[in-house]
């Protein structure tokens, strides 16, 4: 943020003198050089993790992270596929994924539109318990969840992996929705309440579709952490059939040799829905944007 | 609505999910038979080979198991496979919450006494055939001579040399420890990496000291200091971290050793980017019989035993090694006799084909006239068996806390942080604190 | 109107359930972690009630206090960056060409699991064939470091990783926070003759506060409590140098059998980042939100 000018992309309203729009060019032109060189440094692990699943154990480590592989090998994947039980844990990780998601994001959305839109004396101190639930460690609670669990016989039951997901995530969610929410003017809430509309009204169909652009952010953000999350299924979870693709990955770490290409193979598979999905809604919140910012 | 869409598109991927997800439970059930309505019973194992990484050891256990179920067919025993990393921290929960499975894997010592010691493993010496096992190897896993875990691997550490480079600098594999040093200097001054070291791990550097301890000392002067009948700051415990710094100076390791994991380091030796590695037998398939290797490479590929310290007490039979994993029965499990039996069978028949199918070296005594083996594996048998001692890793010796502060000192000893003197003195500290 | 918003019912609906289910799956196992923290136990055997014992021993400890430091300086580190990703976010939200492809490019090492971000970063470290070093004696340099070996710098090398893999989460956020701003207000504003940068400064930069602070929040209780890649990477090594607070939990409570005493850091972690969000609130308050 320097001395970079910003060209104004609507020329109608501005008066630009010829002799300024050189040095726009050359600030126009730094700026991109820096943008691309960080875009190149975002992109770059997606491309080296696909090398890197073609490539040897061998390969993978003398040369150097930018060297192509000799023979792609594509037997990786095949592998990756095969051994194990990818194909289940691919299904798993979507499901509960999504499951969890898609929960979080309606309890938070609650949780958040009745403190800052509800008047009640404990939405401080209500608000003030979410914030606190963030500041816990993970594996304070490995041991005690656990135990609760298993007394529950919800061990070994993905509906345990389900909870604690959406339990984990919502104080963050909450977090970033009410900073979202604040900026939200409540003159047309206050205008549906005058009309005589009821809260679930006013929730539903006014605040909620007015945050769909946030709550695709959120959405992305929690899905990320649930579909790359380990701990919580490696603990609660034993039977194969309800594993996540997290664990499916360390199948490929031995006790002695790690197959690295199968390793990078898992990774680049378990990439891709996510990869997808978030394109998806990433373009909605564009879109939610455009289609739904305040008027009048 | 967008919202509307949003919600329909979710709700039938989670129906889609869940459909997908009870089909395959139920392929599942139909393979794992699992049969709710027999009256088998059921023993639980849980292991650490996973079929893509340790695909050999997952097949042995694999193939005992089923020819197990077929000779008992009131028996049905279900495996949750974790890789190791992943193993060792659940078992930490399972344990926590007394829930730990009916078989599973322990490693020896000092891993162990804290579940020995809260009465979590069954005592084995109702099925342990004593004779069967190498000597040493059940003590690594008893406390007060009864047996809580039956070994399954044993390894010893010798160092393994690539001979092209060797040659290539007319060096031989050294008998002595001052013609180790030549090796190294040679190596040094012609720009190639004598020695690989992953001590982001700490072990690894820990084995090189424990070997010049052994050569210096003799093992009692190391194992006396752990047992607590002779002190760690013994002088040729001193003398061996003296001989460490020396070759740290000399630039005898990898660059950047302190911050590479084994893995990684192991990297330079497969690549012939490093000279010499000194690893565990483990490592021998990939010297040997696996197919992921070029076989150019694996002809280069050698060992030689630690060599022997001038005026030092230790022999060149002397080894650090010991036994690696070993499998337990929980003290709280209901099918405790079903699953001792188990075990016992599982060790025996494991031993008879670990080597051949697995290139792991058994814990019970192996028959090398049989089978054809590599080379290799014979010659480390034979040195097996006319090992004159196996002085067990010190961080598995030790309690787990100490063993932290021994990992820790080896890794400030090779990054220059400490001196031998106070590298001695902490340790002893930490084991004279020891109840 | 403000019996509809009263309505005691509907609120209840609404917070309830998300509030049980933190309150049985978050404060139960936070207070459980307290309770652990009052025994000496090994996670294996009996459990021995020693009082306050480990706190004591905590509060003594000169390891945790140098991982609470480290964690501090990644906190530090971590919302100086929040600068940086305002900055990109800034640029990606004015409609210049190409805003949009760089944006979904920027977050993608986002989706990228911590296993995969954790290689990529070993990788090029690694001080002999890493990219690093490699790029260092292009430019001429000797001595090229070994990073992660090193535990003078350590710690800091590993905050690099740490700080990029969130790049595309405050990115995201500063994004769809900014493009909330109405366009009126814009429009207006350069109508009355403001520069890019005024509009930036005076009108985008109050309208998102909210957000921001939020996310400063985040920035500093995330690195308080961070784990994944300090585990991973070094292991909190070499002997200590990069141990942040999380990373000594979990060593003492699952690697060395230090289950009560484990627990007591962990406890103490959450007493810290309770202050430290407490002096944060303090240091960003500032008059109420900006109301249109």
């Amino acid at each position: 943020m320097s001395e970079v000018r910003i060209q104004q992309v609507t020329p109608n309203l501005s008066t630009q003198k010829p002799r300024r729009s050189f040095l726009n060019k050359i600030g126009f032109g730094f700026l991109y050089l820096l943008l691309g060189t960080f875009a190149i440094i975002q992109i770059y692990p997606l491309v080296w993790l696909v090398f890197f699943s073609l490539k040897t154990n061998k390969e993978v480590f003398g040369m150097s992270p930018f060297s192509l592989p000799q023979s792609p090998q594509w037997e990786n994947y095949t592998k990756a596929w095969t051994s194990g039980n990818i194909g289940v844990y691919f299904f798993n990780s979507v499901w509960i994924t999504v499951l969890s998601v898609v929960l979080t994001i309606i309890l938070a959305s609650f949780v958040t539109f009745a403190v800052t839109r509800m008047n009640w004396k404990l939405s401080g101190p209500v608000l003030g318990l979410f914030l606190v639930a963030y500041m816990i460690p993970l594996h304070s609670t490995l041991i005690p969840l656990f135990k609760m669990y298993n007394s529950a016989n919800l061990i070994d039951n993905p509906l345990s992996i389900v909870l604690s997901y959406t339990a984990f995530n919502l104080p963050l969610t909450i977090m970033i929705l009410l900073g979202f929410y604040k900026t939200f003017p409540r003159e047309i809430e206050e205008a549906a309440v005058m009309d005589g509309c009821s809260v679930h009204r006013i929730f539903f169909q006014i605040t909620l579709p007015m945050t769909v652009p946030v709550l695709s952010t959120t959405a992305i953000i929690n899905m990320i952490y649930n579909w790359n999350e380990f701990v919580f299924v490696n603990t609660f979870i034993s039977s194969d059939k309800w594993k996540t693709l997290t664990v499916g990955i360390n199948n490929f770490v031995g006790q002695y040799l790690t197959d690295w290409g199968a390793i990078g193979a898992t990774l680049v598979i378990s990439i891709v829905p996510i990869l997808l999905a978030f394109l998806f809604l990433s373009d909605k919140i564009v879109e939610g944007m455009a289609a739904g910012s305040v008027k009048g | 609505m967008k919202k509307k869409a949003f919600a329909t598109v979710m709700s039938m991927a989670l129906a889609g999910g869940l459909i997908l997800g009870g089909c395959s439970s139920s392929d599942e059930t139909a393979k794992d038979s699992s049969g709710s309505s027999s009256d088998k019973t059921v023993v639980k194992m849980m292991h650490l080979w996973p079929e893509g990484s340790s695909n050999a050891q997952f097949t042995i256990v694999d193939d005992i198991i089923k020819a197990y179920e077929e000779e008992n067919p009131d028996v049905d025993i279900q495996t949750e496979i974790l890789g190791n990393e992943q193993y060792k921290e659940k078992i930490k929960v399972l344990s926590a919450s007394n829930e730990l499975p009916d078989v599973g894997i322990t490693w020896a010592a000092g891993y162990m006494k804290p579940f020995v010691d809260g009465n979590m493993f069954a005592p084995l010496d109702d099925i342990v055939e004593k004779d069967k096992f190498v000597a040493g190897t059940l003590d690594a896993f008893s406390v007060e001579e009864k047996p809580y875990a039956l070994p399954l691997e044993l390894n010893i550490t010798p160092v393994y040399y690539n001979k092209e480079i060797f040659e290539k600098y007319n060096l031989e594999a050294p008998k002595t420890y001052d013609e180790f040093l030549n090796v190294v200097e040679t190596l040094v001054d012609n720009g190639v990496t004598p020695i690989t070291l992953g001590n982001k791990d700490r072990w690894t550097g820990s084995m090189w000291y424990m070997y010049l301890a052994d050569r210096i000392g003799g093992p009692e002067s190391l194992n006396n200091a752990i047992n607590r009948t002779g002190s760690f700051e013994d002088p040729a415990l001193v003398k061996a971290a003296e001989e460490i710094e020396n070759l740290v100076n000399m630039d005898a390791f990898v660059k950047g050793f302190n911050g590479l994991s084994n893995d990684e380091a192991k990297g330079y030796f497969m690549n012939e980017q490093a000279a010499m590695y000194l690893m565990a037998t483990w490592e021998l398939p990939n010297y040997t019989t696996s197919p992921d290797v070029d076989q150019e490479f694996k002809d280069k590929i050698g060992y030689f035993k630690f060599p022997t310290y001038e005026g030092g007490k230790g022999d060149i039979d002397s080894y650090v090694g010991g036994p690696g994993v070993g499998l337990f029965v929980s003290e709280q499990s209901k099918v405790k006799d079903e699953a001792k039996e188990f075990v016992s069978y599982l060790v025996d028949e494991w031993g008879k084909r670990s080597v051949v199918d697995a290139g792991v070296i058994p814990a019970t005594v192996v028959d090398t006239s049989a089978g054809d083996l590599h080379p290799m594996y014979i010659d480390i048998l034979n040195d097996l068996g006319n090992a004159s001692n196996l002085t067990l890793y010190a961080d598995v010796q030790m309690s787990a806390g100490v063993a932290d502060v021994h990992l820790n000192q080896i890794q400030a000893l090779f990054g220059g942080q400490t001196t031998p003197e106070e590298f001695t003195k902490t340790q002893e500290e930490a084991l004279a604190a020891e109840k | 109107m403000k019996t509809v918003m009263s309505n005691k019912f509907a609120i209840a609906l609404y917070t309830l359930p998300a509030l049980l289910l933190i309150l049985v799956l978050i404060y139960i196992p936070i207070a459980l972690s307290g309770y652990y923290g009052l025994m000496d136990w090994d996670g294996i055997g009996e459990m021995t009630f020693i009082g306050l014992d480990n706190y004591i021993t905590l509060i003594q400890d000169k390891l945790f206090w140098s991982s609470t430091w480290h964690s501090f300086l990644l906190a530090i580190f971590s919302t100086a960056s929040l600068l940086l990703y305002l900055a990109i976010s800034l640029v990606l939200a004015s409609k210049i060409k190409g805003s949009d492809l760089l944006r979904k490019i920027y977050l993608i090492p986002m989706l990228l699991s911590s296993v995969a971000i954790a290689q990529l970063w070993m990788k090029i470290f690694d001080p002999t064939n890493g990219m690093a070093n490699k790029l260092l004696e292009f430019f001429g340099v000797e001595n090229t470091p070994i990073w992660l070996a090193d535990p003078k710098i350590a710690l800091y090398a590993i905050f690099i990783p740490i700080i990029w893999q969130y790049a595309g989460f405050y990115i995201l956020i500063y994004y769809a926070a900014l493009k909330n701003v109405p366009d009126e207000v814009i429009e207006a504003a350069k109508i009355d003759g403001a520069s890019p940068f005024q509009i930036a400064y005076k009108i985008k930069l109050p309208l998102i506060s909210g957000v921001f602070k939020v996310t400063i929040m985040l920035a500093v209780v995330g690195s308080l409590k961070y784990f994944d890649l300090i585990y991973v990477m070094t292991g909190g090594g070499p002997n200590g140098a990069s141990e942040v607070m999380a990373s000594y939990m979990y060593k003492e409570a699952f690697k060395l059998n230090n289950f009560g005493y484990g627990s007591a850091i962990g406890f103490g972690l959450l007493v810290i980042c309770l202050l430290m969000t407490w002096l944060t609130s303090q240091l960003t308050k500032s008059k109420d939100d900006v109301q249109f």
